[in-house]
């Protein structure tokens, strides 16, 4: 592979006009991924904050609406600005690599996504700035508590911005399928493109199917509170409960557009550290298509106590969609079977994705079940079990996806034991804050709670949590000082520093302007696997 | 955990046990295999491992088992929900609750007592233990939700929507319940007492106050002494 061609490194002589104005999409996959982290941090800080709030029963440092405001911006922030749009900025660098093609089908649409991204993201946080303060309704926004309960500019802003962000995530994940669908390299037939790719394409799917729902309740939502309008204003004839059954129907399948994404990035990493192929890739890509399926079918899970759905079809469709999610573990134990696996830092947070999601997995089969939620609804369980699936997951396969891919997208490695220290750090930290919360749901500690009474084990409990997030807030400190070192004090990756499998590992760090100079022949979902084994290709 | 102080409590720590039990065998048995891999499968020499892709015995057999497992434990909350929610027709006492920005109020149908609590003073709700007493719950504002730990059973309060169940407290005390849905800047402060006393003490405790025809006082005076 020639390296004379290869991009210059980042920030180096692209120039400011340059990277405001590309339309590739490896540019703009590294504004993608590197305006997630920014919101990473401030969303992290607020995270901070709540912990540093709840350290002491009956001592709130921070005012009500400031709690409030911080709790809501912590969700919002990490769901719609971190944790989903994370996966779309990496398939943006890394799927046209992966399926061997020049660009994504849409450059201009790309670059209109980020920027609708960044705008809305930033519209989003901007009611902090307000005189009345930011949305305070939590990242769900119920009506009326985000109708006639929040009279403040803040909630407008919020809801302009979710709305923004939502269109860019449509238009990025219609650019993902006519890429995948049309830019394929000969040879790369749908069975053979990396599992990565797949799970963005049914990612982009469920975008599809759940963001106009959501534009629209948002809409409905701006009308209610600026326009006179009464769609969830029970006093008007209007209904509450349909704010509800509108915001799951998009915030259920949203789950899976958060970690559908991180389920690929794991099924990269897992092969190659253990030098086998992925286990079961047709069951796999099936699996990941019933849980599209099913997504769809699941939402009002998250209104079990209300009284005014049909549970037991609820629960029975959550209690299904483990299934094929359980199967997943098959296929990633089943990799890792008889391999040779080594552990970078990669492979630590890949293996921390395992041990952690499946607490996240056990426990969501758990509040299925519409008995268990009574009690465990809207308590810190709930907290303790999505954090263990989007924090303990996702978050995990981030920093995965962030110490592979790295050295391909910049062409330095980062340092090994500045990661390695980081996983420790970060995997002792998270759960330190978050097991102990399953006992304080249990226990009947509520949700989105400024303060708490002093009743038996919650200040310790508490104390833990908090101390947890210490720790894992200095992890992140230790990723960002990994990246400050590396970049600075360079050591060059070369095209393919871990034996990957896949095309993006064919072509230099960081690859040139249009990809690729040459393709390796394509026979298997591994061409580069089969270009370095001859003699094992099919 | 505590095993709850109602008779819905129980069928819904069985529901708990079961799938507890469930979750640490599944959990068990992966966390097993993924720590064996990461012990034996380490690494040893510069040998390729074997290159297998699938195995469609294994695959199918976890699909299976898996499908009984959550077929299982549907079985199980299918039955114990129809439990839980199953309502009296000859209730002992009837209560509407209604949640409000931020605390509650209690009417006892049929010319009882209402009582209204504000953040300072939360409200109690007396109720007979033995006996079913049928709560209706609705929202005057913002969405709310009843929750009593003790019970390990929470009922949301919506606007426009009533939502009914029905609670037998099986042990005479003093239960504290508290707003599990987030209703704005006092939701932590939207506490409620349950007062669970004999049936005698409850009829005692009604008479009283119908007798009284006070006006809801401070909720502090309003402890049926359990």
């Amino acid at each position: 592979m020639s390296t004379a061609a290869a991009l210059p490194a980042p920030g180096t002589r692209v120039g400011l006009l340059g990277w405001l104005t590309t339309t590739n999409h490896k540019h703009i996959g590294i504004l993608y991924m590197t305006t997630t982290l920014g919101f990473f941090a401030v969303a992290g800080i607020m995270a901070l904050l709540i912990r540093a709030d709840l350290t002491v029963p009956n001592h709130p440092i921070v005012a009500r609406q400031t709690y409030a405001e911080l709790f809501t911006l912590h969700g919002t922030g990490m769901i719609f600005l971190v944790i989903a749009p994370f996966g779309l900025g990496l398939a943006n660098y890394i799927l046209p690599l992966q399926i061997g093609a020049p660009d994504m089908a849409y450059p201009r649409l790309n670059a209109l996504s980020y920027w609708l991204f960044l705008l809305g993201g930033l519209v989003l946080m901007s009611g902090l700035l307000t005189r009345d303060g930011a949305a305070a309704a939590g990242w769900v926004a119920y009506a009326p508590l985000s109708t006639t309960g929040s009279p403040g500019s803040g909630m407008d802003l919020w809801i302009v911005g979710v709305l923004m962000v939502s269109a860019s995530s449509i238009m990025t994940a219609i650019n993902l399928i006519a890429t995948t669908v049309l830019y394929r390299a000969p040879g790369m037939i749908m069975w053979r493109i990396p599992v990565f790719c797949w799970d963005m394409v049914v990612t982009s799917l469920i975008i599809l199917m759940a963001f106009p729902p959501l534009a629209a309740t948002l809409a409905m939502l701006l009308i209610d509170r600026r326009l006179g309008g009464h769609a969830f204003d029970p006093s008007q004839g209007g209904s509450a409960i349909v704010y509800q059954h509108l915001f799951w129907f998009f915030g259920h399948p949203e789950v899976y557009v958060m970690v559908l994404p991180y389920f690929g990035m794991i099924t990269e990493i897992i092969p190659v550290f253990s030098r086998k192929p992925v286990f079961g890739y047709t069951a796999f890509v099936l699996t990941t298509l019933a849980i599209a399926g099913l997504s769809m079918a699941v939402w009002a899970h998250h209104m079990f106590t209300t009284g005014a759905v049909v549970n037991p079809f609820f629960s029975a469709m959550s209690l299904l969609i483990a299934v094929p999610t359980g199967i997943k573990y098959v296929n990633w134990i089943g990799t890792m079977w008889r391999g040779a696996i080594v552990f970078p830092a990669a492979m630590l947070f890949a293996v921390g994705f395992l041990l952690n999601f499946l607490i996240g997995g056990v426990t969501g089969v758990m509040i299925a079940s519409p008995p268990i939620d009574f009690w465990a609804e809207d308590t810190y369980f709930i907290v303790a079990h999505m954090h263990y699936v989007l924090g303990g997951g996702s978050l995990f396969a981030l920093f995965a996806a962030v110490y592979y891919w790295f050295p391909k997208i910049t062409g330095v490695m980062l340092r090994e034991t500045w990661g390695r220290l980081q996983f420790w750090l970060m995997f002792v930290g998270f759960n330190a804050t978050f097991w102990p919360m399953h006992l304080l749901g249990l226990w009947g500690m509520q949700r989105r709670v400024v303060t708490y009474p002093d009743l038996p084990g919650w200040h310790a409990m508490n104390l833990i949590a908090s101390l947890g997030a210490a720790v894992l807030g200095v992890g992140v400190l230790v990723f960002l000082w990994n990246l400050w070192v590396s970049l600075r004090d360079r050591v060059a990756a070369g095209p393919d520093p871990w034996g990957g499998y896949t095309l993006e590992w064919a072509t230099a760090s960081p690859p040139p302007e249009f990809n690729f100079e040459t393709l390796p022949p394509i026979h298997s979902e591994r061409p580069v696997f089969d270009l370095r084994h001859p003699r094992r290709a099919p | 955990m505590p095993g709850g102080a109602t008779l819905q409590a129980g069928d819904i720590h069985h529901v708990w046990n079961v799938f507890f039990l469930a979750a640490i065998g599944v959990a068990g048995t992966v966390y097993v295999l993924i720590f064996w891999c990461i012990v034996r499968y380490r690494k040893r020499g510069n040998e390729l491992p074997p290159q297998f892709h699938s195995h469609k015995v294994v695959e199918t057999a976890c699909t299976v088992i898996a499908l009984l497992i959550v077929a299982g434990l549907f079985a199980l909350s299918y039955a114990s929900e129809a439990r839980i929610e199953r309502t009296d027709p000859r209730p002992a006492a009837t209560v509407r609750v209604t949640g409000f920005d931020w605390s509650w109020r209690f009417e006892y149908t049929g010319g009882g007592p209402t009582v209204t609590g504000t953040p300072d003073h939360p409200p109690v709700l007396v109720v007979p233990t033995g006996r079913p007493v049928h709560i209706a719950i609705t929202s005057a504002d913002v969405d709310h939700s009843f929750f009593v730990p003790a019970f390990l059973f929470k009922r949301d309060a919506i606007p426009g929507l009533v939502s009914t169940f029905d609670l037998v407290v099986t042990r005479p005390g003093v239960y504290r319940g508290e707003c599990a849905e987030f209703c704005g800047l006092d939701h932590a402060a939207m506490n409620f007492t349950v007062s669970a006393v004999t049936p005698q003490a409850y009829e005692q405790w009604l008479r009283g106050r119908r007798t009284a025809g006070r006006p809801p006082g401070p909720a502090a005076s309003d402890v049926g002494s359990p």
